[in-house]
């Protein structure tokens, strides 16, 4: 039991959907398992710092309103804290706290040297125009500069935030101190400091730690039938990569239907019908299945890159892969793991699987720093070596205790934060 | 304590008129060839407007106390163009004729060049208005470092770097250097470039322009066939110092001739090719190529100019191909080694006449190329061998060349136009993705 007087209730019961209970359970199981003590218990699951802004922004009619802005920085034992912004009207600070904390594990699980935080805005941005928008992001960046900086927060995109919007936080904070700084925020367009490959990062990250699983359990790239939940920035570009690394992509999916075909499919054609028509569901060359069957088709590899609470009690039973790699955040519930686990269903994690954008965004920090921008091939071979070396440390953690992969992924995520933590000691 | 004299303002380095932004200016000239480009690339008036005025322009009294113990006081600027793509970066001058419009010209300039090697720069320019030969060297070096105190608050290795220019050498970056150190109370490199290589200079910056030069040149040649079944190319080289010379040493050991060269004194020329390290050895030693000996035409600029030859290249002063001698001119192609030395006239003469010009805003970008490098190395505390400045510098000239010849085959435009709205577009558009802060 944690014994620190800030630690935050643990909630009895798991919601099942609730993924931020769900990443909090499985920390728990991690740090059971490396017999952290109360303490460094209590300050690994306790915020380092919270700050809500009020966002007064004249709109284009001429009123004011004021928005509510926040920023949370989980743990920057490891180093400056790293995570999104998202501008959506569901925003609230235990959804920002969790994604926080989630970012910290997955900072650690590929060692790159950044704590998690995460911001966010209550606002819907379909209802605000570019230039109420523009003057929301610079307001509630000014709200918050005391505690961002190159060397202290470093946001990056999220929900409903993109390239643009980075720019406004750069331009934002840069006429702040005085000078350029392109370092205060990743996800800049290529012109203000943006790193190549960076669009293309994390499903390039998910086909990285796929073909790790299959070597990991014995299976032959060409011999892999692969089912793709998305096809978008990660389950498309990562469906892509897969199919020129020789892999079977049999079936692919957007919002509306998923397209089957047991032969595999022409992914680069799927991919630009896609963009020509924005639907799959007139994509002739395969059949048409509804997506609520897709993640039971037969198959090898199964690859969630959609949305969170996909796999879960209700159907992991009738899961027929052996290798599930989660491009998602969130897709598969604790309930599921453990059914998943009892059948010998292999799950590459989230906070290793899809870390490869975070990774890149650490190359356009660093990039950002020196000034110098790096050729894509060398951001894609330094790439492959982080995803490389994270996924055999999580294998081999995941042995030394005899987890799972997921467990073992947090022990490792937590003993790295756990042990910087001891040796910075407490400041006072 | 009584006052110090104040001496007399005969001095030709005091005191210049300050003339407004007005459309009679050589930055409002500069400019029409920028506008043309937005308007062909159809960019919307609001977004280009803000390239329209430089972002800042600081004016900083000079005071100096002479080797007599008389006060004088200089005028320094420092004009910051546009700031979109980065901290600004221009030359420091030291010029007795410092105009304000002209500065603004130059920094104006620089955005648009470093736009197109892809550099993450604005542009800037600035200097003081002194006569280096009349000053002593503790005079200049007094007015330098008051110079960059007075002008501390805007700049630093991420707000504005100074470069060197006309008549401000290594040494004088040193001094700056040195300064900007002392007020910070920590060591910072990366403030200016162009310093001597113990305190952070970038090996190859004595010869970057030339070093750029030989690689677009060999582009160019291969992308208008020039060589055809010919081993070697026939080159004329006006120019015999750092750019021109350090050029021809390097066409020469690539196996190209060198028909012609010339420095300010006159020009040589032999069909067959010159000794180029003799001659350059000779002005090494004498500091000139007046009475150099060997086998050659003996000419004037002028002459050398329409000789024939394959590629001709002015490396040394702006205005030398124009209305007068731009139908003469006898080569295949023309590539700007110095700034501006094809006049706008000449340069629609030579394109009736199908002789393709390869502007210099994109010929001699090494040097600002190099620049950054230097800028990269002092952030990081770390100096590149040689040899990867050279491969680096290799791979930025040769990416800018891709992206001007992909505008030119793009819009069916000339090589000039296209590096002008290659530039024009990198800026307008990082510009307009910063947006406007308020």
């Amino acid at each position: 039991m944690p014994t620190g007087t800030a630690a935050a209730e643990d909630t009895p019961q798991i919601d099942e959907f609730n993924p931020f209970q769900a990443m909090a359970e499985r920390f728990a199981v991690a740090a059971d398992h490396l017999g952290l003590e109360g303490g460094v218990r209590d300050v690994l699951r306790t915020p380092d710092r919270e700050m809500t802004v009020a966002i007064p922004v004249i709109m284009d009619d001429g009123s004011t309103r004021v928005f509510r802005g926040y920023r949370v920085q989980h743990n920057f034992s490891r180093g400056p804290c790293k995570g999104g912004i998202r501008f959506a009207p569901d925003v609230n600070i235990d959804e920002v706290r969790a994604l926080a904390a989630w970012m910290t594990w997955k900072c650690s699980v590929v060692d790159v040297p950044f704590g998690g935080g995460k911001g966010g805005v209550i606002c819907d941005p379909r209802e605000l125009s570019e230039t109420e928008l523009e003057r929301i992001t610079r307001r509630y960046t000014t709200g918050i500069m005391d505690i961002l900086g190159p060397d202290r927060d470093v946001p990056a995109p999220d929900i409903n935030t993109n390239e643009r919007t980075m720019a406004w936080i750069m331009d934002t904070y840069s006429m702040h101190v005085r000078s350029t700084t392109t370092a205060i925020v990743t996800g800049k367009p290529l012109a203000l400091g943006g790193s190549k490959g960076r669009t293309e990062a994390t499903g390039r990250g998910v086909m990285i730690s796929c073909r790790e699983a299959m070597q990991k359990i014995g299976m032959r790239p060409e011999d892999a039938r692969v089912v793709v939940q998305g096809s978008g920035n990660v389950g498309g570009i990562g469906a892509m990569l897969m199919h020129r690394e020789g892999m079977r992509i049999v079936s692919l999916s957007d919002m509306y239907c998923s397209v089957y075909n047991d032969r595999g499919l022409d992914v680069p054609a799927v991919l630009a019908h896609l963009r020509e028509h924005r639907t799959l569901e007139t994509y002739k060359e395969a059949d048409i299945v509804p997506n609520a069957e897709q993640l039971q088709l037969d198959c090898d590899v199964l690859v969630p890159a959609a949305v969170e609470n996909q796999i879960t009690s209700r159907n992991a039973a009738d899961i027929k892969a052996k290798l599930i790699v989660e491009g998602a955040n969130g897709p598969t519930t604790v309930i599921a793991d453990k059914i998943l686990e009892e059948r010998g269903v292999v799950v590459v994690p989230d906070i290793l699987a899809n870390a490869g954008g975070v990774t890149v965004s650490y190359f356009e920090w660093v990039q950002d720093r020196a000034g110098f921008f790096w050729t894509e091939e060398i951001v894609n071979s330094r790439l492959e070596l982080i995803m490389t070396n994270a996924f055999q440390a999580v294998d081999e953690t995941a042995k030394k205790y005899d987890v799972s992969l997921r467990i073992g992924a947090y022990i490792l995520a937590v003993d790295r934060v756990a042990k910087v933590y001891k040796l910075r000691g407490i400041y006072s | 304590m009584s006052p110090l004299p104040i001496t007399d303002m005969s001095f030709d380095d005091l005191l210049p008129s300050t003339p407004p932004l007005d459309e009679e200016t050589p930055f409002a000239t500069m400019m029409g060839l920028f506008d043309e480009a937005a308007e062909k690339l159809l960019i919307e008036a609001t977004a280009y407007s803000i390239l329209r005025k430089p972002d800042r322009e600081i004016t900083v009294a000079v005071p100096v106390k002479l080797d007599d113990g008389t006060l004088a006081v200089f005028d320094g600027y420092r004009v910051q163009h546009n700031m979109g793509l980065g901290p600004f970066i221009g030359a420091l001058r030291l010029d007795p004729n410092l105009r304000v419009d002209e500065l603004r010209a130059l920094a104006g300039w620089m955005t648009w060049k470093c736009a197109v090697m892809n550099v993450p720069f604005g542009g800037a320019a600035g200097g003081i208005r002194i006569n280096r030969n009349r000053r002593s060297r503790g005079e200049l070096e007094r007015a330098v470092r008051r110079y960059t105190a007075s002008l501390i608050d805007v700049v630093g290795p991420d707000r504005d770097i100074f470069s060197p220019g006309r008549a401000a050498d290594e040494e004088v970056m040193g001094w700056v250097m040195d300064t900007i150190s002392s007020h910070e109370r920590h060591t910072t490199t990366a403030v200016v470039t162009g310093k001597p290589t113990v305190l952070g200079g970038s090996s190859h910056h004595h010869d970057s322009v030339a070093q750029g030069l030989r690689v677009i040149l060999k582009l160019a040649v291969e992308h208008y066939d020039l060589l055809g079944d010919a081993e070697s190319l026939s080159v004329i080289v006006q120019g015999a110092g750092s750019v021109g010379g350090n050029l021809a040493r390097l066409l020469r050991t690539e196996g190209h001739r060198v028909v012609g060269l010339a420095d300010v004194h006159g020009g040589f020329y032999n069909a067959d090719g010159l000794d180029i390290d003799a001659l350059l050895d000779f002005k090494e030693e004498t500091g000139s190529l007046e009475d150099a000996p060997g086998d050659f035409e003996r000419l004037t600029n002028e002459e050398l100019l329409t000789r024939r030859c394959d590629v001709l290249i002015p490396c040394a002063v702006p205005n030398v191909i124009t209305i007068r001698n731009a139908s003469g001119v006898n080569a295949r192609l023309v590539v700007e080694g110095a700034h501006g030395p094809v006049t706008a006239r000449a340069d629609r003469i030579l394109e009736s006449r199908g002789i393709p010009v390869v502007p210099d805003i994109l010929a001699n970008g090494g040097g600002v190329v190099v620049h950054y490098f230097e800028w990269v190395q002092n952030r990081m505390g770390y100096s590149w061998l040689e040899a990867v400045v050279s491969n680096r510098l290799r791979r930025f000239m040769t990416e800018a060349w891709d992206a001007v010849v992909e505008m030119k085959v793009d819009r069916k435009v000339r090589l000039r136009t296209a590096a002008n709205m290659l530039a024009v577009t990198r800026v307008a558009a990082a510009d307009k993705m910063r947006g406007v802060f308020a």
